[in-house]
């Protein structure tokens, strides 16, 4: 009996063996055949990690941008970054290709153009115009006033570089927010006006007396156009900025592909969207980026240059998306307090930017421009979104 | 012999029967997640957290190949329409874990739900 038992286990043993073997084939076989189904998928579609794919690719659709120097692989499209403090906020420039010398420039380029158009910088053409109140300034901010200037005019008035005054009184310029008497209002809305600045043809801006003139709504726009234009001088094909909050691409992501921005939801749950361009400013101005509350009223810091008080026209963010920057910067700033109808209006009188429109209610509207390349987010998902005619 | 032939067979048997078993139980356990990451070319291109979608909607995807349709829905996701030829995308059916993307190889285009969304966005505007 035991021997016969010793002899059946034997053979069970091999048995045994012979079962593990047969099921380790078998279970090769089912996983060889699980992972064939999916590889043969993967490998050009979809590899495991993210990360990996942006290595493949990088590696697939810039062939030939990887130079061997000294025996260590140089991508030309490598990524070279740079944070710029300056204009009151963190900028983050971000080139594919050349070197960080070119960052360099471009930050000296952001902080010459801070200390020539700040207005409280005693050195700037902008605080010595604001005291003369007749002065011939540069070729560049002279221009740069007339951009203004003329974005002014086409909004009515809802964007004014004059509003400096009224920013000053609710305590915007020097974080020390407080609610300005009506009579303090109606006495510094006879300042606002942006009408009361002109730009001769010598470059002389002319103020009426007591008139502030201020750039900074469109000086980061402003900046992101130079600093593109200082890389694309240099050679770079393909760069991102973000100028607190300011995005600026120049041209397509190294593989091709477009860029994809995603608009801050107003309402603070993430997202409410994407835009995918290419060559574009996507510039966003909201009611929720600077504020404060009192006696429970929220009061932001867009004002309505024609009631000197906090924009509110029933709209929570404006995004323009546009060739340039300083466009960009100016008309989100005047569609927001122009509200949703002002500012359809003044997209068809345009032509010459798209927008996203989000509601106080929550409610999107975009622009023809967008259709394909607008996308809703997070808890907007499966909303509807309304294209404007 | 035949005896224990007849054993050996219900040993092989019982243990590619465990082992098929493990398997299945290993996919189901695939890394999987709530986030359905779109790639083309390998490159992502967008995401969508299921679990926060609460209504279901469509997104489609076009370039120069064709045009592929997502249905998204709370907590799963397929391939609605596609103008590919063999439209095994579509005949995937509905995704809801990790264990199997859908895939448009005529369009480059996988679909797969993984842990989280590497970082979708070059930039935020606010």
């Amino acid at each position: 009996m035991n021997r016969h038992t010793n002899g059946s286990y034997k053979k069970l043993n091999k048995a045994s063996v012979a079962a593990l073997v047969t099921a380790a084939l078998l279970s090769a076989a089912l996983l060889c055949s699980g992972c064939g189904s999916k590889s043969a998928a993967a490998p050009s579609a979809a590899p495991a990690a993210a990360g990996s794919e942006s290595a493949g690719a990088a590696a697939q659709t810039v062939p030939g941008g990887a130079v061997v120097s000294g025996g260590v692989s140089v991508d030309k499209t490598d990524p070279h970054t740079r944070t710029v403090y300056a204009m009151d906020t963190v900028m983050d420039l971000t080139i594919y290709g050349g070197d960080d010398s070119i960052l360099q420039e471009a930050e000296e380029l952001i902080l010459s153009l801070e200390r020539r158009l700040s207005v409280t910088d005693p050195e700037s053409e902008m605080y010595a115009l604001n005291r003369a109140g007749t002065l011939q300034v540069g070729a560049e901010t002279a221009s740069l006033l007339r951009t203004a200037l003329e974005i002014c005019e086409s909004s009515g008035g809802a964007l004014d570089i004059t509003i400096r005054p009224i920013m000053k009184a609710w305590g915007f310029t020097e974080d020390a927010q407080r609610v300005p008497s009506p009579a303090l209002i109606e006495e510094l809305l006879k300042k606002v006006d942006y009408r009361k600045v002109t730009v001769g043809a010598d470059n002389t801006v002319t103020m009426e007396e007591g008139v502030e003139a201020d750039l900074g709504c469109i000086t980061k726009g402003y900046c992101s156009d130079r600093v593109l234009q200082l890389f694309a001088e240099r050679g770079i094909k393909s760069a991102i900025v973000n100028l607190g909050g300011n995005v600026q691409t120049l041209g397509t992501k190294v593989n091709g592909s477009l860029w994809r921005i995603a608009l801050i939801d107003p309402f603070g749950n993430g997202y409410a969207g994407m835009v995918t361009v290419e060559n574009k400013a996507v510039i966003t101005s909201g009611g929720y980026e600077r504020y404060f509350v009192e006696d429970g009223v929220t009061y932001h810091h867009i004002m309505d240059p024609k009631t000197g008080s906090t924009a509110r026209t029933g709209l929570s963010s404006a995004t323009v998306v546009t060739d340039r920057g300083v466009r960009g910067d100016g008309l989100s700033t005047a569609l927001f307090v122009l509200g949703a109808e002002g500012a359809a209006d003044l997209w068809r009188a345009r032509g010459d930017f798209e927008m996203v429109l989000i509601t106080d209610g929550g409610d999107v509207l975009i622009t023809p421009g967008l259709k394909d390349s607008f996308t809703l987010l997070d808890s907007y998902m499966g909303k509807e979104v309304r294209i404007i005619e | 012999m035949s005896k224990i032939g007849t054993k050996a067979w219900c040993m092989i048997l019982a243990g590619a029967f465990l082992l098929c078993l493990g398997a299945g139980f290993l996919l189901l356990k695939l890394p999987g997640g709530t986030v359905a990451n779109v790639y083309r070319d390998g490159e992502l291109i967008w995401s969508v957290d299921l679990a926060k979608v609460t209504a279901p909607f469509e997104k489609s995807f076009t370039d120069e190949s064709g045009t592929n349709t997502l249905f998204v829905e709370p907590g799963r996701i397929s391939m609605s329409f596609a103008d590919c030829p063999d439209l095994v995308c579509v005949n995937t059916g509905t995704i809801s874990n990790g264990a199997m993307p859908i895939v448009c190889l005529p369009h480059r285009l996988a679909v797969r739900i993984e842990k989280t969304g590497a970082d979708p966005f070059d930039g935020v505007a606010q």
